[in-house]
């Protein structure tokens, strides 16, 4: 925590905020002398004139009072919300420039929890630390020295209250601290329940276990309940005994006090005097409490900021690259290797091929059988192990990442489309699309007889995630969007598989009667046989390996892989 | 279009109080007694600086006796017997205050979390009685943020504010009065304060509000774009778009850093401008009571009291504005959550023995069927379709065709806008949908598993299954392969989201769980798209072992699946377009031909 904020902070206005907050503290803690001389010398003597010099002399300390605590809080509030501005964004630009393996090391809703949620609980206790936590020391110490030389006797007082004090404090904190975060886990499992109630409705009635549902929920509800109570009831407890302290003190200092005016030792006005100290003392104690239940809270959200902070991104971009814009479309892989971080097994393991302009390179294979993980690394989400990828003749490495990506258009297994409208998502693909182009594309990607029965067309809205479209409408979209990028590799991750045969089919003829896409290089990862029997190169890939590449004949020929895929599919006698 | 912005306020502020203090009825009596307590309390609490300010009077009193006898004396004859006294009579007060305070606050604490448990378990009871329609067409985050900071607003208020809100006032009062009871001069001197901290408040108050307004606004949209830029960061690396995205993104933030700086800071000025205007008081009432006391019109103790209550005064002010805020805020929450269970909820039949039959041979009939999931269009209408038991129904149709419309009627997640569904000539519509629901077990596109071990998320197929049948339902699944190969095996916890598995793995796995249910009919919707094909052969197997003799109805795209289905159902548009099996098909040479024959084209 301490890390992010020497980072984050600015060291002067910081200091404006604590200097402010002392001449509050100093201001707060004159007051009290002020009313015990305007009581000793004022009005014990009747001097009104005195009284009326005191009096202004408060009223000019409590002016400055108020000065010193708007700068602080002036300072407090633009240092935390600053540092809450600069966190948020160092992370997510940290982010965005993840590769796939940072990604999937904390997973997108943890990093957007991280992003809003932790960085927004450590901007809060900034705030207090900078205008109340801090004050509980200054106060204490200020306070202290002052009742100190009030009446140095009556200041034995507070060495029997402090600790009474600490002990009452400590046991509390020692029963409600593992509470409040036994409250928290609670409190995340009820929400989890909860969610999982929303999102897996269907199967939960169709599996009629709406009742079991009810009763997750209820057991989780119940045992938040308790806990709750719990830690509630320990926290309830808390301020009526700092009370009774305070209190008890308070009597103990006029019976004492009574005596030593009795025998002359002590004017009456510091009794008034030495009472407000003393509840300035306890009072800062309370408050010193507190960081014991916050400052553990944001410690625990600065560890999770710097994880992400700290994660390296796995990709290093070169420093200088030679352009090579007017090379011809080709993607090779030369004995790429491929292994996830910590993993024991190759998920790929050593093979070469390539493609040029206007062929197509077609990846089938079983679940998990390495066709997502392969073509990742063209765009780099994941870089090789061993051996290195080329696009357009030149290796990915020496790419800048921008570059890599104007070459490479990517459809994403599961389509991904952001709030806005069609036009907008088309934009994504080429900012000074045409309608004439977005048209054109929607016409390939078969998309275009339903977005004309959109209302609006191409300014027809589109919900976040896409949410207004269906599964296979999504995907065309998706499909659209890479299309009308001007690059030279085009990738499809299983984006046919939401498409009926008839669509597939219609679309895969379209890209290749496009008189520009035809010159460009296509690979396409499907599950259906019909979709790659066209392909100029067939990868079977099975368990990681590349068992075999060539035209659906020669497969067929001699693949054995291969034909049990393609026996699955189609009946025998109708291949 | 359903709260989104949470600083709302409520639309119909009284009758949601109304409709909250009846949902907390059963705690009638706690509450009258936290507040008996409370006001007890501060009473106590309140009296106190008049009590101690005697014994300053006492004290003072033996001082001006010391000085006006001539005799110099090594002490002034103070009364200890009285300051005794009075000293008991305030810890005794202190004491009593604290203990109704302790009562008050544990009452509160318990009570507080069982009204938010009840709350919590109504609203969740209302979700299993909601239609599907509801889930449909509200967002699962706005269901989430009225379930999670809705209630935790009222929790919170419950807990600390109520009490708070009926203290202060008291306190307001009750000091007061014994301002008044002391001296009205100097009352009305501090009641002149008064007006001043509502100027105060009045004015920095809506301006802070206003910036607190536009800070949640911000911050509303920088959690949206996190959201829907995270998820989708690796399109917006494929597309190069980081830098617009960063760009979006600091100028909400900026946004947001403005208007939360200036939020903070004026709300933060409210409390030393009141504390200011509290010193003033402090030193008007000083320097007046300081003549009067000089004069000898007020005692000592008690101007030292009336000060005391100064200081008190202004807090009640400040907490109240507070609260009452805080209270809006909360009432608009209680309403946004009986908003929700408020919805209307999916009809009960009214009487199991009412239920028409017809004289049916078939297993599941659908008659004249009209249904649309918007009022003003029908997807369906006057649908026919009769299964006999024991068939294979196959159904497929281009995306929008009505496939997935008809499963969700099977089960009946919707309600026909009319005709009938017969089950065994029973009408579906006259049972109870669990009872309906026994009779079928699914296998859906979206592969739903909970957060628990894969061992759980098979048994909950049939949760009296016993260790053997959920083995041998994961085998038939092809799922006991892959299990056995991780650490943990049947233990492994899915995580929520399920990033430890495959997708195609999560979809062998509802496979086992469908499995395991044995229902009397199956239905699969698309279930196999991410499972590849070799797998799939070896599901196919098992599952034509599974289909024998059982009613099942399957969606797929892929027309390889199906060919061997007694009942090829072609739709489009909601309609059926052809019927019969894959020869008679085929040989119509109609859309189910040609859909199948683009497999092959080129």
């Amino acid at each position: 925590m301490l890390k992010l904020f020497k980072k984050n902070l600015e060291i002067l206005p910081v200091l404006g905020a604590i200097i402010f907050l002392g001449l509050q503290v100093i201001s707060d803690l004159s007051l009290p002398k002020l009313t015990s001389n305007l009581i000793n010398y004022g009005v014990a003597k009747g001097d009104i004139n005195y009284i009326i010099h005191i009096g202004l002399a408060m009223l000019g300390l409590s002016i400055l009072s108020i000065l010193a605590s708007s700068g602080n809080v002036y300072f407090a509030s633009t240092q935390a919300q600053k540092l809450g501005a600069k966190l948020r964004s160092q992370i997510f630009k940290h982010v965005i420039n993840f590769s796939g393996n940072e990604v999937e090391k904390f997973g997108s809703s943890s990093l957007i929890t991280r992003t809003t949620n932790d960085v927004l609980q450590l901007q809060n206790v900034v705030v207090m630390m900078l205008r109340m936590m801090l004050m509980a020391p200054l106060m204490l110490f200020g306070a202290s020295f002052m009742a100190y030389f009030t009446e140095k006797r009556l200041t034995i007082l507070f060495l029997i209250a402090i600790p009474i004090l600490l002990v009452v404090v400590g046991v509390a904190m020692y029963y409600a601290v593992p509470l409040f975060q036994k409250l928290q886990k609670q409190i995340d499992k009820i929400n989890l329940v909860f969610r999982e109630g929303l999102t897996g409705v269907r199967v939960i009635r169709a599996f009629r276990q709406d009742e079991r549902e009810q009763k997750r929920f209820d057991q989780a509800n119940q045992d938040y309940t308790k806990t709750g109570i719990r830690v509630f009831s320990i926290v309830s407890l808390l301020f009526p005994f700092m009370t009774i302290i305070l209190n008890a003190t308070n009597i103990g200092i006029v019976w004492f006090g009574s005596h030593m005016i009795a025998d002359k030792s002590m004017q009456v006005g510091n009794l008034v005097s030495f009472m407000t100290y003393a509840s300035m003392i306890l009072f800062s104690f309370m408050m010193l409490s507190m960081i014991f239940v916050f400052v553990p809270r944001a410690a625990a959200a600065a560890k999770r900021i710097n994880e992400v902070l700290e994660t390296q991104n796995s990709i290093i971009e070169p420093e200088l690259t030679q352009t090579n814009q007017d090379a011809n479309p080709e993607l090779s892989f030369e004995n790429v290797e491929f292994r996830y971080p910590g993993a024991e097994k190759e998920a790929l393991e050593r093979f070469s091929t390539s493609v040029k302009g206007g062929q197509t390179l077609a990846l089938i294979g079983g679940t998990g059988s390495g066709k997502s993980t392969l073509i990742n690394l063209i765009p780099r989400f994941y870089d090789v192990t061993n051996g290195s990828v080329k696009v357009d003749g030149q290796d990915i490495k020496a790419y800048q990442k921008a570059a890599l990506h104007e070459k490479v258009a990517f459809v994403q297994q599961k389509a991904v489309l952001f709030k806005g409208t069609i036009r907008s998502n088309l934009a994504y693909g080429k900012a000074d699309a045409t309608d004439e182009e977005m048209w054109r594309a929607l016409e390939i990607a078969q998309a275009k007889d339903f977005v004309m029965e959109l209302e609006g067309k191409l300014d027809a809205t589109v919900e976040q995630n896409g949410d207004n479209f269906s599964g296979g409408q999504k995907q065309r979209l998706a499909i659209a969007r890479a299309l009308i990028k001007e690059a030279s590799i085009y990738v499809f991750d299983d984006s046919f598989s939401a498409l009926d045969f008839k669509t597939d089919a219609k679309l895969r003829q379209a890209l290749k009667d496009d008189e520009k896409l035809s010159k460009k290089v296509m690979v396409i990862v499907a599950q259906r046989i019909s979709t790659v029997t066209n392909a100029d190169k067939i990868l079977v890939l099975d368990d990681g390996k590349v068992v075999g590449q060539g035209t659906h004949e020669e497969l067929m020929a001699e693949n054995e892989v291969y034909q049990t895929i393609v026996k699955s599919q189609l009946k025998e006698g109708e291949a | 279009m359903h709260g989104k912005k949470n600083f709302e306020g409520a639309k119909d502020f009284w009758g949601t109080v109304k409709r909250l203090i009846k949902f907390m009825g059963p705690w009638k009596w706690m509450f009258a007694l936290v507040f008996v307590f409370a006001i007890g309390s501060t009473i106590f609490q309140i009296v106190t600086p008049k009590v101690l300010g005697e014994a300053t009077t006492e004290i003072y009193a033996g001082i001006k006796r010391g000085m006006a006898s001539k005799q110099s004396m090594s002490h002034y004859p103070i009364n200890f017997t009285r300051i005794t006294h009075i000293l008991l009579t305030v810890g005794a007060f202190y004491l009593i205050s604290a203990a109704l305070a302790i009562g008050q606050q544990l009452i509160m604490a318990n009570v507080s979390q069982k009204i938010v448990y009840r709350l919590r378990k109504a609203f969740k009871a209302k979700m299993q009685r909601l239609p599907i329609n509801y889930y449909d067409t509200h967002q699962n985050g706005d269901i989430m943020s009225r379930a999670v900071n809705d209630m935790d607003n009222i929790a919170g208020t419950l807990q600390q504010s109520l009490a708070q809100f009926v203290t202060s006032i008291v306190t307001f009062i009750g000091v007061l009065v014994m301002m008044f009871s002391i001296s009205w001069k100097l009352t009305l001197i501090a009641l002149l304060m008064l007006p001043l901290s509502f100027v105060v408040v009045g004015i920095v108050a809506p301006k802070s509000q206003k910036y607190f307004a536009a800070q949640q606004k911000s911050l509303g949209l920088i959690n949206n774009q996190v959201e829907e830029d995270f998820a989708g960061q690796s399109v917006i690396k494929a597309f190069n778009k980081e830098d617009e995205s960063i760009k979006n993104f600091e100028a909400e933030n900026q946004r947001y850093y403005q208007s939360s700086w200036k939020a903070q800071f004026i709300s933060g000025l409210i409390m030393p401008l009141t504390m200011m205007v509290k010193n003033l008081g402090y030193v008007a009432v000083a320097i007046v009571g300081g003549i009067q006391v000089a004069s000898g019109k007020v005692t000592l103790g008690n101007v030292q009291a009336f000060l005391q209550y100064v200081n008190q005064f202004s807090q009640p002010i400040t907490q109240i504005a507070n609260i009452a805020n805080t209270i809006q805020a909360t009432v608009a929450s209680a309403e946004r959550i009986f908003e929700v269970l408020d919805e209307p909820e999916m009809p009960q039949p009214k009487n199991q023995a009412e239920a028409k039959s017809i004289d049916s041979q078939a297993k599941i009939e659908f008659k004249d069927v009209q249904f649309g999931y918007t009022d003003d269009k029908l997807l369906m209408d006057g649908f026919n379709l009769q299964v006999q038991a024991g068939q294979k129904v196959a159904i497929v149709g281009p995306t929008g065709a009505g496939k997935t419309t008809l499963i969700n009627l099977l089960e009946r997640f919707y309600d026909l806008k009319g005709g009938h569904i017969y089950l065994d000539g029973q009408d579906t519509h006259q049972m109870k949908r669990e009872d309906l629901r026994s009779h079928f077990s699914m296998v859906l596109q979206d592969t739903w598993l909970f957060t628990g071990s894969i061992y759980d998320n098979i048994k909950y197929g049939r949760p009296d299954a016993s260790k053997e049948e959920v083995i041998k339902a994961a085998k038939a699944a092809h799922v006991d392969t892959f299990v056995r190969q991780l650490p943990d095996g049947y233990d492994t916890v899915l995580n929520e989201a399920a990033s430890n598995i495959s997708q195609g793995q999560r979809q062998l796995i509802t496979i086992a769980r469908a499995f395991l249910a044995d229902p009397e009919i199956l239905i699969l919707d698309e279930a196999t798209s991410s499972v590849d094909t070799r797998t799939e052969v070896l599901i196919q197997k098992a599952m034509d072992k599974l289909l024998h003799n059982r009613t099942s109805f399957v969606v797929a795209h892929r027309l390889s699946t199906i060919q061997d289905a007694d009942n090829i159902i072609v739709m489009n548009h909601g309609h059926i377009l052809e019927t019969g099996n894959h020869e008679s098909l085929m040989q119509q040479q109609g859309f189910y031909a040609d859909l199948y024959n683009s497999q092959f084209d080129n």
